[in-house]
């Protein structure tokens, strides 16, 4: 009963990475169960049937129990429902919600795995529960991406569980801190194993209508109520636009089910708000569903997500009065964390800064425009300052977000059609254009800023609210917004602009006049400049300490198991151990010499053990000299050292040579 | 575990008394010969025949006798010569004039020690008559069987065989001794001790009696039973694989010689208080129980090699069993 004891919180302490890659805390006492039923079981199982048929009943038991759970949210047969489990949580969000089709392989697996350690417990060596245990670590290694246990901490709880039980054989808990610990080492490491990758999320290819020419079209019905909405005062995103041919903006067009695509393709900010709003759809039409931050999930079951910036589309098209709820995350940096904060670089950012044939002179206007700016982040508010000052929102100004729209806006001749008017679609994409040009990482987000609540809770979206903003993405703190066309409404507050702002106008002014210079004759700086990179934390140090580590991990762990078989080899045993001892100290004996004669070289209670160690090898009886050998075997080596100096003795515990032995 | 019915640690115990008591016996007619008379003790309570080899003066018959009166039983002994004739060893049918009937008069092997002087001084054909016997324990006179006493130990000596007047033995009689051994020059104190006037060294008279032909029959019965574990026996063969593999030998050693060797081991085992046999055993007595059996090659014979020495190089190649886990 203490061994089934002991199994169970070993597995449960395991268990804990795999747990942490759901959401919440409904894993924990899952998997817990599943630990406790399955020992249960086993333990009633009791001696009267075999170890094979346990097994044959339990695991089957197990899978149906997870078939049974989730079938209603799996289509498809106990085999399908099974087998589509795993990719299911592997392309979920990170973590994944708790709900039961998600829930479920990882319950399975405990449930599976605690059996086995379980009806390993019949046998002598007590090897299964470890090895079970480092199953579950692994497994949660590696669906947490290593993330889960950063520090070690559980695998040294792992390891500190499995000696509390089996502190008199070593062997087990040897195997298991060498594995555990490679497991520890390798799996977070910067390329480690990632099952995702293994699996495609299920992407739809959905024609998108572009919303920013319909811009102009909400500014025309100033009156019509869009959507409503019952939440905390938020910016509402519509659509996100992150690819820019030179001409136009584009959305993505692959989107996938919520919950089961891919993480996006820059990571989510450190500092994020929870947010669920319900939203009553009014006069909005099209497919793109309003939504709250990077969407987590939706109470519309058809609705489909863009892994990389969480806009939802609704591929049937939206219907007056439909009402939905969206949870989602808003990032949530701080001033003085975006002031210090870089950009990335890398293919990982190159499609939002992608300028394909930029024109010179909108490059040079940008490179001036953000020259006396230190870090990314003055270089954005700079930019917005720059988009902003002497241009004036006009719902009338002709649409569009190409170069040449764009170049009218900011350089066009005062009092030509188009000139420093624009709606807010200029006023973000110019923002955009001028951004990338100087390598910030942009896009393009449709939406409606936060409007005030209503008597009735519900705050109304008018077509008079529906505007543009560019968002920039900073390093460790996600896609922050700037709004040029008023220069408020942005991420960063006020207060902390003003500050960047007046650092720079003290520096020189802001070049809000457009050249109308000839361009100089020295060539402008590369149109697309590349972000400074920031230097990421190399593993390489942390590799190059570990590799040499590694095999004196391995040799120590492999004299650790010899040692602890020659123990329960008794008498045999000990004499093996005082052999390996004269082989690692260079006194290796030759093959040709019996017990005796070797120990007639060797300090006194040599000869005492050899005789012990034959009579235990050759007697008829076996070996019935108890604990003695081994003490004689320890003054043996004791008297061996002695004579030895420490600095080679160190070497004894990892020398390979009595591993080649017998 | 090949032997079902093992001996006690108990009966070990009175063996190695029995064991000492003789071999003390024997040592106050022969001095500071210790391990020979060992080997010698070895040959008798293992079951098997002694072959002394050494030269003249050394103590062979002394210690052959001393065993005799330390066994008590009979004991006779048979001097070699060349005109020796085979039933003067084996006995012959006479005519009883009294009763008018054949009667069967016992030879000298009809003892329990007999010992063979000089055995290699006789013709082939007596010394095969003696060897017969030693193999078969019946001496066949008239198509009568004669089964010969109960211990039987032949001490036969033989001096080395390039002095002059000495017939070879044939190896395949070679063969019938258990083991063969040399007693050499008493060191230098022993030697004194002989030689002072008034020493009882070499009175054989005085050597007492210390057990019975039946004691010591009963003893080798029981020690064949010792435990021998399975790596000593693999251990054997792998010797007596490697003897026969050398090709400094043209005859290794027969299965009948390993065997003699593992009952020597038994007794060896015993006589160290052991119930059971340790490689140790076996590399001690290797030479004096295969050493003799063995026949080198020509080329060898010319480079002055000796089957001692093969056997030495033998033992230092073959690998000694070590205790292992089981």
């Amino acid at each position: 009963m203490k061994r089934f004891g002991w199994s169970a919180v070993l597995l449960a302490v395991a268990a804990v990475p795999l747990a942490q890659g759901w959401s919440g805390a409904v894993a924990y006492p899952v998997f817990a169960a599943a630990i406790v039923v399955a020992h249960a079981l086993v333990a009633a199982a009791g001696s009267r049937f075999g170890g094979g048929t346990v097994l044959s009943v339990l695991l089957p038991v197990g899978l149906f129990g997870g078939y049974f759970a989730a079938r209603g949210a799996i289509p498809g047969g106990p085999l399908e429902v099974l087998r589509d489990s795993v990719p299911r949580l592997l392309t979920a969000a990170r973590p994944a919600p708790p709900s039961v089709d998600l829930l479920m392989p990882g319950a399975v697996l405990v449930f599976c795995v605690a059996v086995l350690a379980a009806v390993s417990l019949r046998g002598a060596r007590l090897l299964g529960p470890p090895l079970a245990a480092v199953a579950l670590y692994a497994a949660g290694a590696l669906l947490t991406g290593g993330q889960a246990d950063p520090y070690g901490l559980v695998a040294v709880g792992v390891v500190a569980v499995a000696l509390a039980g089996w502190v008199r054989v070593a062997e087990a808990p040897l195997i298991l801190g060498a594995v555990v610990a490679l497991v520890a080492v390798v799996l977070p490491g910067a390329n480690a194993f990632e099952p995702r990758e293994l699996v495609r999320p299920p992407v739809a290819d959905v024609q998108v209508a572009n919303p920013l020419p319909r811009l102009a079209a909400w500014a025309a019905a100033p009156e019509t109520e869009l959507f409503r909405l019952r939440g905390p005062q938020l910016p509402v995103r519509l659509a996100v636009l992150a690819d820019y041919t030179g001409a136009s903006w584009r959305a993505s067009a692959l989107y996938g089910p919520l919950g089961a695509v891919d993480a996006p393709d820059l990571p989510p900010g450190q500092r994020v708000e929870e947010a669920s709003v319900e939203f009553v759809v009014g006069a909005l039409d099209g497919t793109w569903l309003p939504g709250v931050g990077r969407t987590v999930s939706t109470s519309i079951g058809d609705a489909l997500v863009d892994a990389d910036s969480g806009a939802l589309v609704l591929p049937r098209g939206l219907a007056p009065g439909l009402r939905y709820t969206v949870r989602g995350v808003v990032d949530q940096p701080t001033d003085e964390a975006l002031a210090a904060a870089g950009v990335p670089g890398g293919p990982a950012v190159r499609r939002y800064l992608a300028l394909p044939n930029l024109p010179t002179e909108l490059a040079e206007y940008a490179r001036r425009g953000v020259e006396s700016a230190r870090t990314p982040y003055e270089q954005a508010v700079a930019l917005e300052q720059v988009v902003r000052l002497d241009r004036v929102p006009d719902a009338e100004a002709p649409t569009g977000s190409s170069y040449a729209r764009i170049s009218q806006f900011l350089f066009g001749a005062p009092g030509s059609t188009g000139a420093g008017k624009g709606t807010a679609e200029q006023f973000a994409t110019a923002y955009a254009v001028l951004a990338r040009a100087v390598g910030l990482p942009t896009r393009v987000v449709v939406g409606f800023p936060p409007v005030p609540e209503g008597p009735d809770g519900y705050r109304v979206v008018r077509g008079i609210d529906a505007t543009a903003w560019p968002e920039v993405y900073f390093d460790g703190w996600g896609w922050i917004p700037f709004d040029p066309v008023s220069g408020t409404d942005s991420g960063p507050s006020a207060a902390a602009k003003r500050e960047v702002l007046d650092r720079l106008a003290s520096i020189t002014a802001s070049p809000t006049t457009p050249p109308t210079d000839a361009p100089p004759l020295v060539q402008p700086p590369a149109p697309v400049v590349e972000p400074p990179v920031a230097a990421e934390p190399s593993r390489w140090p942390v590799v190059l300490a570990v590799v040499p580590v590694l095999p004196v991990v391995l040799l120590l762990a492999l004299r650790g198991i010899r040692r602890s078989r020659l123990r329960r080899a008794g008498a045999a045993g000990a004499w093996r151990h005082v052999l390996d001892l004269l082989v690692v100290s260079g006194r290796a004996p030759a093959p040709r010499l019996a017990a005796p004669e070797v120990a007639s070289s060797l300090p006194a209670p040599a000869p005492r053990l050899a005789d012990l160690a034959d009579r235990a090898a050759f007697s008829p009886e076996g070996d019935v000299a108890g604990a003695e050998p081994w003490l004689l075997a320890r003054q043996v080596r004791r008297a061996v050292s002695r004579g030895v100096p420490w600095y080679r003795r160190v070497w004894w515990p990892i020398d390979p040579r009595p591993l080649r032995r017998r | 575990m090949t032997a079902t019915v093992q001996v006690g640690e108990a009966e070990i115990a009175a063996f190695r008394t029995l064991h000492a008591r003789v071999g003390d016996a024997v040592e106050t007619a022969l001095r500071g010969k210790r391990p020979v008379i060992d080997l010698v003790l070895v040959s008798l309570f293992a079951g098997g025949h002694v072959l002394l080899e050494d030269v003249p003066g050394t103590g062979k018959t002394t210690l052959a006798r001393a065993v005799a009166g330390a066994l008590g039983g009979m004991s006779r002994r048979v001097q070699f010569t060349p005109d020796l004739l085979p039933s003067d060893v084996t006995g012959t049918s006479v005519y009883d004039p009294q009763t008018g009937q054949i009667r069967f008069r016992p030879g000298p092997v009809f003892a329990n020690v007999v010992l063979a002087d000089e055995i290699n001084r006789a013709a082939a054909k007596t010394q095969s008559a003696l060897l017969e016997v030693m193999e078969e324990r019946t001496v066949t006179v008239d198509g009568v069987a004669h089964a010969v006493p109960d211990p039987f130990l032949v001490v036969a000596t033989q001096n080395p065989i390039d002095l002059d007047g000495t017939y070879r033995l044939p190896e395949a009689q070679l063969d019938r001794f258990m083991l063969r051994t040399a007693i050499g020059y008493p060191e230098s104190d022993h030697e004194l001790a002989v030689l002072r006037p008034g020493s009882g060294a070499g009175a054989v008279g005085s050597v007492p009696t210390v057990t019975s032909p039946a004691e010591v029959a009963d003893c080798s019965r029981r020690l064949a039973l010792l435990h021998v574990a399975d790596p000593i026996l693999r251990y054997i063969t792998d010797l007596g694989a490697a003897t026969r593999a050398d090709d400094r030998l043209r005859l290794g050693a027969s299965t009948r010689g390993l065997r003699a060797l593992v009952r020597c081991v038994q007794v060896h085992a015993a006589a160290h208080g052991r119930h059971f046999a340790v490689p140790t055993d076996v590399q001690r007595l290797l030479v004096p129980v295969l050493a003799h059996r063995l026949v080198l090659t020509r080329e060898a014979q010319l480079a002055g090699a000796s089957t001692e020495d093969v056997l030495a190089d033998v033992l230092d190649r073959v690998e000694v069993p070590r205790p292992t886990a089981r």
